[in-house]
């Protein structure tokens, strides 16, 4: 059996609940739940010739990121590095997490998900800054857990890099 | 335990097992899960394998064993069953322990205040967000009110200069206009020779002139508070006792028509002083605004033919005027008589001449 642990990683309310939820479940709710601890959850992704079962840990976002156990990553294969695209903080966020990551396990496979894209008229990244962190040959997506908008796309773009 | 008495010992095998609801699996060299026990039902567990994988059964276990840093602890983990533990993971031989100790209760609690401290976070930045986009609004909005009230100056002045301001004003709470005034005097004035003088100029002195005659026209329509209603071609049509009556409408217009004739003498068309034919006439007339987009303020009526007619038998520098108008100025203007005439389309008109 092919099966992945992936940690979704990012501040706290950018939405890896949500992201998760509507991956696994394919539904959305409004209502605003802080995860505390981590929440584990599995999806399959058929992909050619192969079918993987992402284990995904959705761990808790912290507001100080200094508290972030990132001894909770151990194991992991990939990351699911989440923004919210209404809160221009969360990209930096997400980026030192990121780099807490690597120090501790080396380098790995993510996919960078800029989230809430259905709130276009709150929207604080400039689509040069996401140009920018492209041309790093980094795989970004817009998506929104409430449309699902590249939602999939995101998860089945990481799985077939966790599965190289 | 044996350190501990009795009572100590049974009181924190109680704690773990009741309270928290201890449960263990044990993990061989191959990864295979060696045993079980404990609680396991409460975290949906019954139904682990012995001697199979531990990764195929308990799917949170995927990378992380072997593990180097043993011990290994994490904090509120949600199960698939829903239930949430705290996993502590030891070694003893070649065999790992997997502990798990219930922490639903603290991770709800823990969550509840969270969520109060993150909610505020949100609230304040949100706060921050939308004072900072209040901010550059307004800007914008003062800009662009701004902007705003010098290009209604602008169309205000524009709209002054074309219409009288009592009619500019009932156009623009758009009302219709079109009024009867039953006493105005209306006056035509054209120049002489006009056609043959502007094609031996050109085009550019005769617009120069027509300028000279037109901008007079305007500022003795101030001085005498006469309207200028419109110029065709070279012809002006001024008209007074309107938009507000006044009983002395026939006088104001001879006044600016004497005044108009001296005025366009001062300047020179082809060689030769400018000359007018000018016309008078009072009676009623309808004044209204037609059109929607270039509209125009004018006036019709029988008046305003006749008052046509008259100027356009007016002789070189003569100011006629009918006799209605005649009988409007009085004694006061000492008028020559210049008899009936045969007008066309009006039939036989008596007429007077204003002296010079």
């Amino acid at each position: 059996m092919l099966q992945k642990k992936i940690c979704m990683l990012g501040g706290f309310s950018v939405g890896k609940t949500s992201l998760v939820r509507r991956f696994v479940q394919s539904i959305f709710s409004e209502t605003y739940l802080t995860t505390v601890g981590v929440k584990i959850d599995k999806k399959s992704v058929a992909l050619p010739g192969k079918t993987v079962d992402l284990i995904l840990w959705d761990l808790a976002g912290e507001d100080d990121i200094g508290s972030f156990r990132v001894s909770h990553v151990r194991g992991a294969t990939g990351l699911v590095l989440v923004v919210d695209g209404t809160r221009a903080a969360t990209l930096a966020a997400a980026l030192t997490l990121r780099e807490r990551v690597e120090a501790e396990f080396g380098a790995m496979p993510f996919v960078l998900l800029f989230n809430k894209s259905d709130l276009a008229d709150r929207w604080e990244i400039s689509d040069s800054e996401i140009d920018n962190l492209r041309q790093l040959g980094w795989q970004i997506y817009l998506t929104s857990a409430l449309s699902g908008e590249h939602v999939d796309d995101a998860f089945r773009q990481l799985a077939s890099m966790v599965t190289k | 335990m044996h350190r501990l008495p009795k009572e100590v010992g049974s009181w924190i095998y109680n704690f773990f097992y009741n309270e928290h609801s201890i449960a263990y699996v044990k993990i061989d060299a191959q990864l295979c899960i060696a045993a079980k026990g404990g609680n396991v039902k409460h975290y949906g567990l019954s139904s682990l394998r012995i001697g199979k994988p531990v990764t195929d059964q308990l799917e949170f276990m995927e990378g992380l064993l072997p593990c180097p840093e043993l011990p290994y602890h994490m904090a509120m983990v949600e199960l698939p069953s829903g239930r949430v533990a705290d996993l502590h993971l030891f070694a003893d031989d070649d065999c790992v322990w997997l502990l798990f100790l219930d922490a639903t209760a603290e991770r709800d609690n823990k969550q509840r205040l969270q969520q109060k401290a993150y909610e505020m976070t949100l609230l304040q930045e949100r706060e921050r967000q939308l004072n900072e986009k209040l901010q550059s609004t307004n800007e914008a909005l003062r800009k662009s009110q701004e902007g705003l009230s010098r290009e209604y100056q602008r169309a205000e002045s524009l709209l002054l200069n074309i219409l009288p301001a009592s009619i500019a004003e009932r156009l623009k709470a758009h009302k219709k206009i079109a009024d009867n005034h039953a006493e105005v005097s209306v006056l035509f004035a054209d120049i002489v020779g006009f056609t043959e003088r502007a094609r031996s100029v050109g085009a550019v002195t005769t617009l120069a002139i027509l300028n000279y005659f037109f901008k007079a026209a305007d500022r003795l329509s101030e001085r005498y508070g006469c309207e200028k209603i419109k110029t065709i071609g070279d012809c002006v049509m001024v008209v007074a006792g309107l938009p507000t009556a006044r009983s002395d409408h026939a006088k104001a217009l001879a006044h600016y028509a004497v005044e108009l004739r001296k005025a366009v003498k001062r300047e020179r068309f082809a060689g030769e002083p400018i000359r007018l034919r000018i016309g008078i006439h009072s009676g009623p007339i309808v004044a209204g605004v037609i059109g929607k987009r270039r509209f125009a303020y004018d006036l019709w009526g029988e008046t305003v033919n006749l008052a046509s007619r008259i100027q356009t038998s007016a002789e070189p520098d003569e100011i006629r005027i009918s006799d209605a108008t005649y009988q409007l100025l009085g004694p006061k203007f000492a008028c020559d008589p210049l008899g009936e005439t045969e007008l066309r389309g009006a039939g036989r008109v008596r007429m007077w001449r204003l002296p010079a």
